[in-house]
């Protein structure tokens, strides 16, 4: 910009993921990513990150815990496009191909303070029966172009014909 | 004093408290914990003070002091603790002692001992110290209410002791125990007994006062009667120290701390000495002060303000309320504060501003409300369930409707409407026998005779006839004097009409009466004869007549009577009438008189004039209308009269003589048994048997309810007798019975719909009638035995005559009513809710649009109303309405008569839609948003207007205005200016149209999903599991693709290798006239003699001394990044060098649109190193080196890099573009024919040079789009046949499965985006007949020119211009129109141009490098086909191994399309020849033959000849610039031109364009070399098409002849621009540096 500082806002973001419930899935790690408007732009921090590999717990809860650290901060000029976490879940399957076992965006909360969102994770379904099954047997489920998607808006419009 | 709840914790084991402290520790984070740590702490603090054992030496509890939270633990401690608790436990309680005490006591009192010796040694040593500290006696101030009790209850408790002489030592040390104290008071009392006055310690909280004085003295008569004698004495001697023991402990402590408390005093006081200055306080006399505060300060007096000074000039008071105008009332205010406000006021604001009408300050009504609306505070006493007495409410259900919902105003309940369904009777039915229909028949008479006969009407109307007549009678008696006649005539005539009038009506009704009588008697003679008929009865009805009889005579004199009046009124009627007719005829006949006159008159007249003219008699003007003569009217006769009554009363009347006839219907029949009936009958009953009735009650199209279901009775009544009540919260809309018949076990049927009334508001249960409604059904129902059916004609004549059909119908018994709630009110919603649901609304949102129109016409009302009323406007009360009244009267045109959808959207305007646009960042953001080319991807809009320059919009403004002037400062050329302005116009609108192209996404732009693999592939992969693992078998491991998304500046590399280069050209020695260059000149490298001899003879001849030929190196640049290879040398160099230049995506966008727009270009130059010897003196040679470095352009490889971004790799040899003559340097000498390449060289000249280039990483190319574009362009219009779109997709489908990677290309989008057969663009086109005029006859020189002119014709990628949208393809009429087109647009003019000059050609589409896929025109000339680069105008031969064509996919004909199906694609290994369907597939063939598709291109192509004299002033301004480049360049050196060699050079452009460069060096060297002999010279010609001034200036800076900073060099500059037809211009630019030689 023109001027030596404009004006920007920051938005620092401190958390972690915590764990996940995947009640069929077990050894399972995650990616985050962020995604965020034209005005936004990170400052400090990791803008993504690869989480460990992490087991069910042994207990009834069957939680599978990370605890994996995010902190970034960004700073904007528009609240306009806020950031977005994405997850991404992957974990080996029977053959022990690592697929994907979960797409979620959650917008990082609006106010300050401590916020806890649980993020319903999905996976792109193959489009045929015959599909599923071979992406089944080879281990090559079908996957996002780019995990970001999720957390866009572009191109979701219903599609004639 | 106050008894001390201190000591109460102390009863914690001193073992709890570290692990209590230790927890808390843990816990310290935690904030809710913090709270009570805080108060524990200060608890424990406390503690060990207290609880300390006697036997504890001091120094222990300095230690315990010391660390706080960790209290020691003296094993002996614990039983005294525990003792000590537990009289502390009990000490400061109300409650009574109780018997432990007495056990206690002991132990206790020898503690107290101990406690009071200590103390009083310790008393000496500190009182001498604490003295200074010892406050003075306080005042005494509050005192608990509660002192008293409190001290009278425990007053000989030990506990108390200990807190006394606690006290005591409170004076002493004053400060330390006010601090404990009042620590102590925070403290929470967990442990407080029930009963004991919380309210109390409260109030101590507040009202404790620290004073330790005066304590004893007061409170020795308060506590006298309970207390013990110990407490006496010891209220007596307050300085003694006291005697008991438990004090002592608390003594010692408390005199250590303050011991630390004076020391830390002391030393505080040391140190305040030290620093502070002790000064006199300052003092002012009083009187000093008030004098300064008198001119200070203002005082407003108190004097009332008289009402003339607060009112403006000559202005009464006017008094609102006087007037009947709500005031409100005025706050209440003291009158002296008033007079001080005003008079501040007048004085501060001259203005009279704050003052109102009436003289007196402004002020808005008292906003007190004069009763609280908060709940009254509990007290204690009071019980909190009186107060909070707990309500059952039931739960309301809350019954969302769009209408006659209840509004928040109105008051909400439960309504409740009970239907009441007594009955049904079937007035037809399908089970109904013929006597059955009969019967229904002579009930519904009977009924109207009843109910006729209930009315009675003709009595009614026979006793106004004899009234009127006795007031006619008492009218016409003339002892009525004081009517004036005229009257007395009016009423009689008034009465007479209206005799006549009730004449006629009685009559009508008698008749009547009589018929329906007659009626029901012929029904029952009826129904007799069938029950005769039938022989068995069905219905218990029985209709009999009685016959009352009269007084014969009377009846005959009242009927004679009647008849006679009548016939009296009648004759007086006829005698009106006849006198009224007379009166007419009596007019008419004079009229009828005159007109005969008037007739003769013109018969004679006629006559005359027929005698005259006798021909005349037909043309009769006016047909003669013959007057009937009017007859008289005849008198009536009163016989006739007579007779006509007496008919009519014989007709109508009951005959005196007959006896009157009384109809009496009853159910008294017997109904004939079923043994006795006929089969029919008795099946009939058995079905009415079978069938049942049931209705369903509907409230608002809902049921709600329905009634059981009853058997349908023999005589067709159904008996329900339900009650329904309905409980509802809407105003009902509908109410509606539903009847349903249910035949056996068959589902029920429905019969019919009857719609209740919904009852008056006043109509509530126990007062509604029953009613009666009828309803019918259009229901056909035919049946088998006696029933007559429904909707089905049948007759009771035996013949069929008399057809009737009837339809089910029958009647309900209902009654519908309001229920009436408990207390007598009427369970009615109210009615407000009905119409007027308009001004609830209006209450809550006062914008006048959320009005409706609903409400308007009430509305209006309403307002006339309020007019009507005279209603106060500004009483508060009326707000809502005045508020309606304005909206109405305001005019009709406020209320608005459309719907908005929006109504709040001004309300919630923050700024006016002016100002919103006059800011700056909200416009940056909204062409943001729009993506407008300038600010698509512009990054952190800031936030203040302030901080956005203006320049920001400046470009983006200038395009606007320069949108449609044509601006030729830029172009120079104006066709060439209008053609890019053109050209900026197309581009928009296609990217307008593609913009939504963009952003449709298919799936595996999503998604990546495995294709659904068919058996080869799994068999192929299922093979490749069992195959055997071969870990030493290298693998070529792909690069990872890296998505655009994730990329940053900086992370993208272009790479680029350069191996080798072939056949550079070589230096010419610098030969002047005087054939030996000066010593200083010579080559630097000339003395280096022991360099590699490896030229050829013929150097050796041309070169005395042996010198290096060249020492060539590479300089890449790209983005303003420069690199340059290390210098190797010879004409052949290997360099084998990467080259890393970084790459940024314009405005850091990485996305892939943005990526593919990227118009840079990879510039690899060529130079030459030369190295001068700049030693003036040769004597120096041998301690130094002088040399300088020059470098010499040789030539140049451009690769833009959206080919890289496409290709993502290129890798091949390249032809150097090298200019036609490059003085110094000789290219064609250089074979060397040792090295046997001229086998391969003699057919294409030229130095190659072999790259390599990347990027790194590599990156996704969007390729998706093509097929995105392809299915979005099937959107788009084509004029093409279905069928054959349908031919091309299936073509291109199979050729995309053999071949994935070869080019198949059947359709093409033109550029106004329909999509068009690509056979249609070839077609034959005539060149330029200048062209074909050079060289008549030769035509492979013609054709070289041809593709020399074509190639001239400005190059522009479609990628570039359409953002990589499409590709568009132009006419080649279109193509030379805008001067400026892509391969495909070249080659197609090209290929057309052969067709014409008769050549088999053939538009050929491949991959070539660099360009990637492109259009290639192929020939075929004399047995071989030649390969034609259509942009370079270059061609080459099949088997060129140099050819930059790489593989073919397709070739296209003007009928025809061949898709190359060999195994190469390599054009040097595959056969052309497209005859051989083996090796290639075409489009059309005998399955689909060619249809004839006409061609898009224009019959024939239409020249102008070129302006010379405009290219000739564009020469001269395209040199003008260049030069002042050169010398801006060059900032610090001065820029000399030699005029001489610039037209020298000048004179030698045309010939160079005449020659296309060649074979013209020789004769130029010769000239220069003449002319300029004694001039080191460097210098090229540089050639180019025409498209702006821009790339001229890039080729000539991107040779570098500016950068020769020598100071005496001279520079040469000649520009010519060749015209060719259609305004195609070919450029040659000549730069030359001169360095004079001495």
């Amino acid at each position: 910009m023109a001027t030596a500082s404009p004006s920007v806002f920051l938005l620092m973001v401190n958390g972690q993921v915590e764990s996940a419930q995947f009640p069929e899935y077990d050894d399972l790690y995650c990616k985050y990513c962020f995604v965020y408007g034209q005005d936004w732009a990170p400052t400090a921090g990791l803008e993504e990150g690869i989480s460990q590999i992490t087991s069910k717990s042994q207990d009834v809860r069957q939680a599978l815990v990370w605890n994996f650290p995010i902190d970034v901060t960004f700073k904007s000029t528009n609240p306009y496009g806020w950031p977005q976490i994405v997850l991404s879940v992957y974990g080996p399957d029977v053959f022990g191909n690592d697929v994907v076992r979960g797409y979620g965006a959650v917008h990082v909360p609006f106010s300050p303070g401590r916020h806890k969102r649980t993020i319903p994770m999905f996976v792109p379904e193959s489009t045929s029966k015959l599909q599923k099954f071979t992406s089944w047997f080879m281990g090559r489920r079908p996957e996002y172009t780019d995990p970001k998607v999720v957390a866009q808006g572009e191109g979701r419009e219903a599609q004639p014909g | 004093m106050e008894p001390q709840p201190g000591p109460i914790p102390a009863k914690m084991n001193p073992r709890e408290e570290k692990v209590k402290i230790i927890t808390e520790e843990f816990i310290e984070n935690d904030e809710d914990a913090d709270m009570g740590r805080q108060n524990k702490n200060s608890k424990v603090r406390r503690q060990p003070r207290k609880k300390q054992p006697p036997t504890a030496v001091p120094k222990e509890m300095v230690s315990e002091k010391s660390h706080l939270g960790n209290p020691q633990e003296p094993v002996q401690e614990e039983p005294k603790t525990r003792l000590l608790s537990m009289t502390v436990r009990r000490g400061p309680r109300s409650l009574p002692p109780i018997p432990s005490t007495s056990r206690t006591g002991f132990a206790e009192f020898s503690m107290r001992g101990r406690m009071r010796e200590k103390l009083q040694a310790a008393r000496s040593k500190a009182e001498s110290a604490l003295l200074q500290e010892i406050p003075t006696p306080r005042p005494r101030r509050l005192r608990s209410p509660s002192k008293k009790e409190l001290e009278t209850e425990f007053g000989t408790e030990p506990g108390k002791e200990v807190e006394r002489t606690q006290q005591e030592i409170d004076s002493q040390s004053y400060s330390r125990v006010k601090f404990r104290d009042s620590a102590r008071k925070i403290k929470p009392k967990p442990q407080v007994p029930p009963g004991f006055p919380s309210a109390e310690e409260a109030y101590n909280f507040f009202t404790f006062n620290f004073d330790p004085e005066p304590e004893g003295s007061e409170e020795k008569p308060k506590a006298r009667h309970r207390a013990g004698t110990n407490q006496e004495e010891e209220e007596e001697e307050e300085e003694e120290p006291p005697a008991q023991g438990g004090g002592k402990e608390m003594d010692e402590e408390e005199l250590l701390n303050g011991d630390d408390a004076e020391d830390f005093l002391l030393g505080l006081d040391h140190v305040a000495d030290d620093f502070v200055a002790v000064r006199p306080a300052d003092y002012e006399s009083i009187h000093d002060r008030l004098q300064m505060e008198r001119e200070m300060l203002f005082i407003p007096s108190r004097q009332t303000v008289p009402t003339y000074k607060k009112l403006p000039e000559n202005v009464q008071p006017r008094f609102l309320e006087d007037e009947g105008l709500y005031t409100g009332v005025r706050p209440e205010v003291a009158r002296t504060n008033q007079n001080i406000m005003e008079n501040r006021l007048l004085m501060q604001d001259p203005e009279r501003r704050w003052f109102g009408d009436d003289g007196r300050i402004l002020a808005l009504p008292n906003p007190i409300k004069p009763f609280p609306s908060r709940p009254p505070v509990l007290t204690q006493e009071q019980s909190i369930k009186a107060e909070l007495e707990t309500l059952y409410k039931k739960a309301v259900k809350y019954v969302h409707s769009s209408q006659h919902v209840i509004r928040s105003g109105d008051p909400p309940g439960n309504f409740q409407l009970d239907i009441d369904i007594s009955g049904l009777i079937f007035t037809h039915h399908p089970c109904f026998s013929r006597e059955h229909v009969l019967a229904a028949k002579l009930a519904q008479l009977y009924d109207q005779y009843l109910a006729r006969h209930q009315r009675n009407k003709a009595k009614f109307l026979t006793d106004k006839l004899q009234a009127l007549r006795n007031a006619v009678q008492t009218g016409l008696d003339p002892e009525k004097p004081h009517q004036s006649l005229d009257t007395i005539q009016k009423t009689i005539n008034e009465y007479k009409s209206e005799i006549r009038q009730t004449r006629k009506f009685r009559d009508a009704e008698q008749e009547k009466d009589r018929t329906l009588l007659k009626t029901i008697i012929k029904v029952w003679k009826e129904m007799k004869s069938l029950r005769e008929f039938q022989r068995f009865t069905n219905t218990p009805l029985k209709l009999v007549l009685r016959k009352e009889k009269a007084d014969q005579k009377a009846d005959e004199e009242a009927y004679e009577a009647e008849i006679q009046a009548e016939i009296s009124e009648l004759l007086e009627e006829h005698k009106e009438e006849y006198a009224q007719k007379m009166e007419e005829y009596r007019t008419s006949l004079q009229q009828w008189k005159a007109w005969r006159k008037a007739q003769r008159a013109k018969k004679k007249k006629r006559k005359q004039a027929a005698e005259e003219h006798p021909g005349d008699e037909i043309a009769e003007p006016y047909p003669e209308e013959d007057l009937v003569k009017p007859s008289p009217p005849e008198p009536t006769d009163r016989a006739v009269i007579e007779q006509e009554v007496r008919e009519r009363a014989a007709q109508s009347r009951r005959r005196p003589w007959e006896p009157t006839l009384v109809p009496e219907l009853s159910l008294a029949g017997s109904v004939t048994p079923n043994d006795q009936c006929p089969r029919a009958e008795v099946s009939r009953r058995e079905d009415v048997k079978k069938r049942s009735v049931y209705l369903k009650v509907l409230f608002n199209n809902k049921e709600v309810s329905r009634t059981v279901s009853r058997p349908l009775g023999a005589d067709f009544r159904v008996h329900f007798g339900q009650i329904f009540n309905l409980q509802i919260v809407n105003w009902p809309e509908s109410l509606t019975l539903q009847v349903y018949e249910t035949i056996g076990h068959s589902s029920p049927t429905l019969l019919a719909e009857v719609f209740l009334p919904i009852p008056e508001t006043t109509v509530v249960t126990g007062r509604a009638p029953t009613e009666e409604v009828e309803f019918s059904s259009n229901q056909h129902v035919t049946l088998d035995h006696e029933g007559v059916g429904s909707g089905v004609p049948f007759s009771f004549e035996a013949d069929g005559s008399n057809q009737l059909t009837l339809m089910t119908s029958g009647k309900v018994s209902h009654s519908v009513a309001w229920a009436i709630g408990e207390n007598g009110i009427p369970l009615i919603p109210p009615l407000s809710q009905q119409n007027i649901g308009f001004r609830s609304a209006l209450k809550k949102a006062d914008a006048i649009s959320s009005i409706g129109t609903s409400g308007l016409t009430d509305m209006k009302k309403l307002a006339k109303w309020a007019a009507e009323s005279k209603l106060d406007p500004n009483d508060p009360n009326n707000a809502p309405l005045m508020q309606l009244i304005s909206v109405a009267t305001s005019g009709e045109s406020y209320v608005p008569d459309f719907f908005r959808l929006e109504q709040l959207q001004q309300e919630f305007n923050f700024v006016s839609d002016q100002e919103l646009n006059r800011s700056k960042r909200f416009r940056l953001l909204h062409l943001r948003s729009q993506e407008v080319p300038e600010f698509r991807n512009y990054k952190q809009v800031p936030v203040y207007d302030r901080e956005i320059m203006e320049k920001v919009f400046q470009d983006y403004e200038k395009r606007l205005r320069d949108r449609n002037v044509i601006e030729t400062k830029e172009h120079i050329d104006t066709h060439r200016a209008i053609v890019a302005k053109y050209l900026q116009q197309v581009r928009e609108s296609v990217i307008n149209r593609f913009l939504i192209a963009k952003q449709y996404f298919l799936l595996a732009d999503m998604i990546v999903e495995e294709e659904v693999p068919n058996i080869s592939i799994l068999g192929l992969s299922l093979f490749k599991l069992a195959e055997q693992k071969r870990p030493l078998r290298p693998r070529r491991k792909g690069r990872k693709k890296v998505t655009a998304q994730n990329l940053s500046d900086g992370d993208i590399k272009l790479l680029v290798n350069i191996v080798r280069a072939y056949d550079i050209p070589v230096r010419k020695p610098a030969v002047s006239k005087f054939q030996q260059p000066s010593r200083s000149s010579r080559m630097f490298s000339e003395k280096h003699a022991a360099s590699p001899s490896t030229y050829s003879p013929i150097h050796n001849a041309d070169y005395p001394l042996s010198q290096v030929l060249v020492r060539p190196f590479v300089e890449v640049s790209f983005q303003r990044t420069v690199c340059h290879t290390t210098t190797a040398e010879g004409p052949n160099p290997s360099w084998n060098e990467e080259l890393e230049l970084p790459f940024r995506a314009p405005n850091g966008d990485y996305s892939t649109a943005s990526l593919q727009s990227v118009k840079d270009v990879v510039f690899i130059n060529i130079f030459d190193e030369v190295l001068h010897d700049v030693l003036e003196d040769d004597r120096e040679r041998g301690s130094g080196i002088h040399t300088r470095i020059e470098r010499h352009w040789l030539g140049c490889v451009k690769i833009p890099f959206s080919t890289i971004y496409f290709q993502a790799r290129i890798d091949g040899t390249f032809k150097i573009d090298i200019p036609p003559v490059l003085l110094g340097y000789s290219k064609e000498r250089n074979m060397i024919l040792e090295w046997g390449f001229d086998s391969v060289r003699s057919l294409s000249e030229g130095s190659y040079i072999t790259l390599f280039i990347t990027i790194e990483p590599q990156l996704v190319p969007g390729e998706s789009i093509r097929e995105k574009m392809s299915n979005m362009l099937k959107k788009f219009e084509s004029q093409e046949d279905e069928k054959l779109l349908q031919a091309t997709e299936k073509f291109q489908a199979e050729c995309a499965l053999k071949f994935p990677n070869r080019q198949c290309l059947t359709t093409v989008i033109d550029i106004s985006g329909k999509t068009v057969f690509i056979t249609r663009y070839l077609k034959p086109l005539n060149p330029p007949q200048e062209l074909l005029n050079v060289y008549p006859n030769n035509l492979q020189a013609t054709a070289e020119l041809v593709a020399r002119y074509v190639s001239l014709i400005p190059f522009l990628p479609d990628t570039v211009s359409f953002g990589g949208i499409c590709d568009l393809w132009s006419t080649s009429d279109q193509f030379l129109d805008l001067l400026a087109g892509d391969e495909e647009e070249h080659a197609v003019l090209l290929c057309n141009y052969f067709l014409s000059l008769g050549k088999k050609a053939w538009l050929l589409m491949g991959n070539a490098i660099p360009e990637g896929p492109t259009a290639y025109v192929l020939t075929w000339e004399q047995g071989r086909y030649l390969i034609w680069n259509p942009c370079s105008g270059h061609f080459y031969g099949q088997f060129d191994t140099f050819c930059p064509l790489k593989n073919v996919g397709c070739l296209i004909g003007p009928d025809n399309i061949w898709f190359n199906i060999q195994r190469y694609d390599s054009p040097l290994r595959i056969n052309f020849d497209v005859t051989r369907p083996k090796l290639w597939k075409s489009f059309f063939s005998r399955s689909l033959p060619y249809p004839g598709l006409c061609s898009v291109q224009p019959e024939e192509l239409i020249y102008q000849r070129s302006d010379k004299a405009a290219a000739a002033e564009l020469q001269d301004r395209i040199e003008k610039i260049l030069k002042e480049k050169i010398m801006d360049w060059r900032p610090r050196h001065l820029t000399r031109w030699n005029r001489y060699c610039t037209s020298t050079l000048r004179h030698f452009l045309p010939l160079l364009e005449k020659s296309q460069g060649e074979d013209v060096e020789d004769d130029h060297r010769a000239e220069l070399l003449k002319q300029l002999g004694d001039y080191r010279f460097s210098g090229f010609p540089l050639h180019m098409p025409y498209s702006e001034v821009k790339p001229l200036i890039d080729a000539v800076y991107s040779t570098g002849v500016h950068n020769i900073d020598v100071p005496n060099v001279e520079f040469a500059l000649a520009v010519y621009i060749h015209p060719y037809p259609k305004n195609v211009l070919s450029v040659w630019i000549y730069v030359a540096s001169l360095i004079r030689n001495r």
